[in-house]
């Protein structure tokens, strides 16, 4: 920071009320990111607000951290210096809703949670699934460019975000996109923003299609006791005409039972969910499955709920990191198998994987050498077997011996540049994509 | 370097078949769909490979020459028009498919690939590339890419950036970098995001890995008619709201089943006001409860006739009236001009209403087929380009259903892009903030302004200037004044 904590403090001050500022040590405590302990903790009430406090930290030349509920802090590198972290806590409004458009806007605090109880209301949805929905904010999940299960059915935020509002470093509020499900009036901005992890902007609000909650809705469970017939399923129902919205490998965790399982998810029309859990156990049978149960109404729900759940990053034992692996999904299979050749010699090891889009979550546990054998061993056998194959590591402690997102991508240059156009002084979520980004 | 010059190392590398230097030959690529401004390049060149096109940008970039990426030319908003001369890079020589891998879902293409070609391609394996223009026929898939193009399928498949894995391009430095392979949450920023849409301005797609959808299980089409549009586009919207989701939801009013009517012989009754074309997909399993549903809307809502096309001919026959609805209307006027706009569904009724007042209003008749499931209008306004008074007129009615659409909550485009045609029209509907983060965007690939030069942005506010506005910080006096505002 250029200038003294006190003086931005004043500044601040003069704009926004006590209970909006957070500036003991204490309070400030609770926002620790890594090694880094913020100097001040801001919750702006308004778009202009927070306006104004993005331009005083500018001037100050302040290094800033966007801050939604805090379940996803971890993931990324560290930030190198922390300054100022602006919460979108005060930040919770519906800007646009009429049901019958399928649209909305909404501020990036709501979280997840409070969107979908209003949305339920309407008979709507935003099919975008992410951990923790009570706690997780609509501003994190797109910052972070997080999935869910039902990626599979509905695509992701990049098939589902309409438009955006942001503020930049310097302070300045932009827009893009608007309020229709199609649009091509000037440059996508949304995919800018989506997974930027904060570097660039601060989301302010953003604007999703939605999607008419299913009529019906079941889960086709199916356990099986090698892995390589859970890959055989998978491979069947990709090849069916089936229409499954969600295809999830589970292993290790409560919801597989003991055995490697694969849920299957459908949702829409009444007959086409009964075709599904028609078809689906013939599939399964025929890759030699252990055991089948089809989960319906409060059961289906809890089940996926807890599934949902699954690679959350925000209560990480002492022991545990949780990684992503991503790769072409026909890899997949060998992806998994290679995973599954891990679990001996750690003291726990759960896999969720969308097996049909080729990301998995993984949580390892065991004692800090363990952890660095088994990354090494999942690393080097991921090389022979899958070599589309990357590891991001999201978070735990052991994770800073890790490397945190891999293989670069192509393009870095360029990267760079826009990194550099949008965040000159380098002020927003300093180094967080470091060894992709320079800055 | 000279003009000469120039073209001898384009020659050097493309071979003497790929340059056109010829006036005449040039005249061909002086516009695209959109007639309304024409500019000749000073030369093409036709590239079969990446390298050709990078050592064709790197000879661009000494010369101090724009580049303009061009597709087949269908575009509607003067994308690939060379404004400023320069070479235009043409793709129609890079046409080959090049990898299918249905087991991931994707099919890696070269950009000059006829967009209709591909998906008749990818029939055999069970498979399509979702997003279908009703140019499809004609357009290529690196203008799709270029445009973020749509179709009537999109409604339900989404535009063409949900189908976009990861592309080559050659950036304006002549760099040629691969954006993504299909592999999901890659680190860094999404530049296969950020270029698709872009209409050639930040990079030129070499190679594409797009992204396969299964072929459905089943279709079912149902045509309905109605007295008059304002039934029709309440049933759109009725349609919409109760979750039913059709694949498709297309709306022609009556002047357009006129021209379709006498060129492809529906034997549609001409007291018809307007027609919904409506098609679902998917397992076959409840597909005929959804079409009894949807029927059951259209006729709540005053549908004089709901009939089904059973068999695929009967489809295809629907079909090519809805597609190529724009050529039918040779029929009714000399020329149209295209207006594509968007507005949120539940303002469809009144918005026609509105253009239906600007028909009047400007004296000029205009025609509507469009993708009513989304919203996307497309009035074609009809007039004689001979005639100076209604050139005139068809522009000023083009610009007040702009205005229309964006006072109902809409925007300027939802599928055609800016181009020169709507680059004016861009300060309607965003900031000079939002414009400058745009522009910001647009720096960072393109600094020298090389790729498509004098598009998208309004006239006269160059890239640079608008980028430098978002370097700027907010001036402490301009927050204080704003402070003052607030209490
Ligand atoms: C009758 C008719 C119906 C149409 N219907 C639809 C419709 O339903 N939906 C729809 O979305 N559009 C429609 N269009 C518009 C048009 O067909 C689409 O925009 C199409 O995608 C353009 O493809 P093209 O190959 O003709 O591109 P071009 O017109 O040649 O170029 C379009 C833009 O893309 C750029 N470009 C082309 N190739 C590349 C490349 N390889 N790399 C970078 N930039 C490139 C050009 O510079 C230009 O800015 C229609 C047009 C007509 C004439």
């Amino acid at each position: 920071m250029m200038i003294e904590q006190n003086e931005l403090l004043q500044q601040l001050s003069t704009q926004l009320g006590p209970e909006q500022i957070l500036s003991t040590p204490e309070a400030c405590a609770n926002f620790r990111i890594g090694e880094q302990v913020p100097q001040l903790v801001v919750s702006p009430a308004s778009q202009e607000e927070l306006s104004y406090v993005m331009a005083l930290a500018y001037a100050a030349q302040a290094k800033v951290v966007a801050w939604g509920a805090g379940t996803k802090q971890s993931w990324g590198n560290p930030p190198q210096q922390v300054d100022l972290v602006v919460r979108t806590d005060g930040l919770k409004r519906v800007l646009v809703y009429e049901p019958d458009d399928l649209t909305i806007s909404v501020e990036a605090g709501m979280t997840l949670g409070e969107l979908d109880d209003l949305l339920a209301k309407h008979g709507q949805m935003l099919p975008l699934d992410g951990p923790l929905p009570r706690r997780a904010t609509i501003g994190g999940l797109l910052a972070t460019f997080m999935d869910g299960p039902r990626r599979l059915g509905y695509g992701t935020a990049r098939d589902l975000l309409i438009g955006i509002s942001v503020v930049e470093a310097t302070g300045r509020i932009s827009k893009a996109g608007g309020m229709v499900v199609k649009n091509v009036s000037g440059f996508d901005m949304m995919k800018l923003y989506l997974g930027s992890l904060g570097t660039l902007a601060v989301i302010a609000s953003a604007n999703f299609k939605l999607i008419p909650r299913p009529r019906a809705a079941a889960t086709v469970w199916c356990g099986f006791e090698r892995s390589e017939q859970a890959n055989a399923f998978v491979d069947a129902i990709h090849a069916s005409q089936l229409l499954p919205v969600a295809v999830e490998y589970l292993s290790g965790a409560e919801q597989a039972r003991g055995l490697k399982a694969v849920a299957v998810c459908a949702e829409g029309l009444p007959a086409a969910v009964e075709r599904h859990v028609r078809d689906l156990p013939n599939l399964a049978r025929a890759s030699g499955v252990h055991s089948l149960e089809v989960l319906r109404d409060a059961e289906h729900t809890a089940f996926w709920a807890g599934v949902n759940d699954l690679p959350q990053t925000a209560q990480v034992a002492d022991d545990e990191v949780v990684l992503r692996l991503i790769c072409l999904p026909s890899e997949m299979g060998a992806a998994l198998i290679a995973c599954e050749e891990l679990r001996d010699q750690l003291a726990a090891l759960t896999i969720d994987a969308r097996a049909l889009n080729g990301v998995a979550y993984l949580r390892l546990r065991g004692e800090g050498e363990q952890l660095k054998r088994a990354y090494a061993q999942l690393t080097a056998a991921l090389g022979q077997r899958a070599p589309s194959a990357r590891l991001n590591a999201l978070a735990g402690q052991a994770r800073g011996q890790l490397p945190v997102w891999g293989r670069a991508p192509e393009g870095i240059d360029v990267m760079q540049r826009i990194k550099d156009e949008f965040d000159p002084q380098a002020i927003l979520n300093p180094g967080r994509l470091a060894d992709t980004l320079m800055r | 370097m000279n003009r000469a010059q120039v073209i001898e190392e384009l020659r050097r590398i493309v071979g003497e078949r790929g340059v056109v230097d010829q006036p005449d030959a040039l005249m061909t690529y002086d516009a695209d769909g959109c007639v309304m401004d024409i500019h000749a390049p000073h030369v093409v060149v036709l590239p079969t490979t990446t390298a050709q096109v990078a050592g064709v940008v790197k000879v661009a970039i000494r010369a101090g020459m724009p580049i303009v990426p061009r597709g087949a030319g269908t575009g509607l908003s003067g994308g690939a028009t060379p404004m400023q001369g320069g070479i235009v890079i043409s793709t129609s020589r890079m046409d080959k498919i090049l990898e299918v891998d249905t087991r991931n879902n994707r099919v890696r293409v070269q950009p000059g690939v006829i967009n209709f070609e591909l998906s008749q391609y990818l029939k055999p394996y069970g498979y399509q590339f979702a997003p279908d223009p009703s140019s499809q026929r004609a357009c290529t898939v690196g203008g799709n890419i270029a445009n973020n193009s749509g179709g009537p399928h999109c409604l339900k498949y989404g535009v063409t950036a949900s189908h976009v894995l990861g592309v080559q391009v050659v950036l304006p430095n002549g760099e040629v970098i691969w954006t993504g392979d299909g592999v999901s949450h890659m680190s860094g920023y999404d530049l296969t995001g950020v270029l698709t849409g872009s209409e050639g301005t930040i990079g030129l797609v070499t190679e594409a890995w797009l992204r396969l959808t299964r072929l459905p299980e089943q279709t079912r089409v149902v045509l309905a008619l109605f007295p008059d549009i304002a039934g029709a586009s309440a049933t759109v919207s009725s349609v919409i709201a109760s979750g039913l989701l059709p694949a498709a939801l297309e709306m022609m009013d009556k002047l357009a089943i006129k021209a379709v009517n006498d060129m492809y012989k529906l034997g549609l009754p001409e007291s018809a006001g307007a027609a919904l074309l409506i098609e679902v997909d998917g397992v076959e399993d409840g597909l005929d409860e959804v079409l009894a549903e949807i029927t059951e809307v259209c006729r709540s809502y005053g549908a004089i006739e709901v009939r089904p096309a059973r068999t695929p001919a009967e489809q295809n026959q629907v079909w090519a009236a809805r597609k190529n609805a724009f050529g039918a209307m040779g029929r009714l006027a000399p020329t149209y001009y295209l207006v594509d706009t968007v507005v949120p569904r539940t303002r469809l009724p009144h918005t026609l209403e509105e253009v239906g007042r600007i028909s009047r209003e400007y004296k000029l008749p205009i025609a509507n087929v469009f993708h009513a499931g989304d919203g996307n209008l497309h009035p074609l306004i009809l007039f004689n380009r001979r005639d100076a008074s209604q050139n005139q007129r068809a522009l000023e009615a083009g610009t007040a259903v702009m205005q229309v659409s964006i006072d109902q909550g809409g925007v300027i485009s939802g599928e055609h892009g800016i181009g020169v045609e709507k680059q004016d029209f861009m300060t309607l509907l965003f900031s000079t903030e939002d414009l400058a983060a745009m522009a910001g965007l647009h720096q960072s690939f393109d600094p020298y302004d090389l790729f498509n030069p004098g598009k998208v942005f309004p006239k006269g506010r160059g890239c640079g200037e608008l980028a430098a506005l978002r370097a700027k910080g907010v001036e402490w006096s301009e927050l204080k004044e704003r402070g003052k505002l607030w209490l």
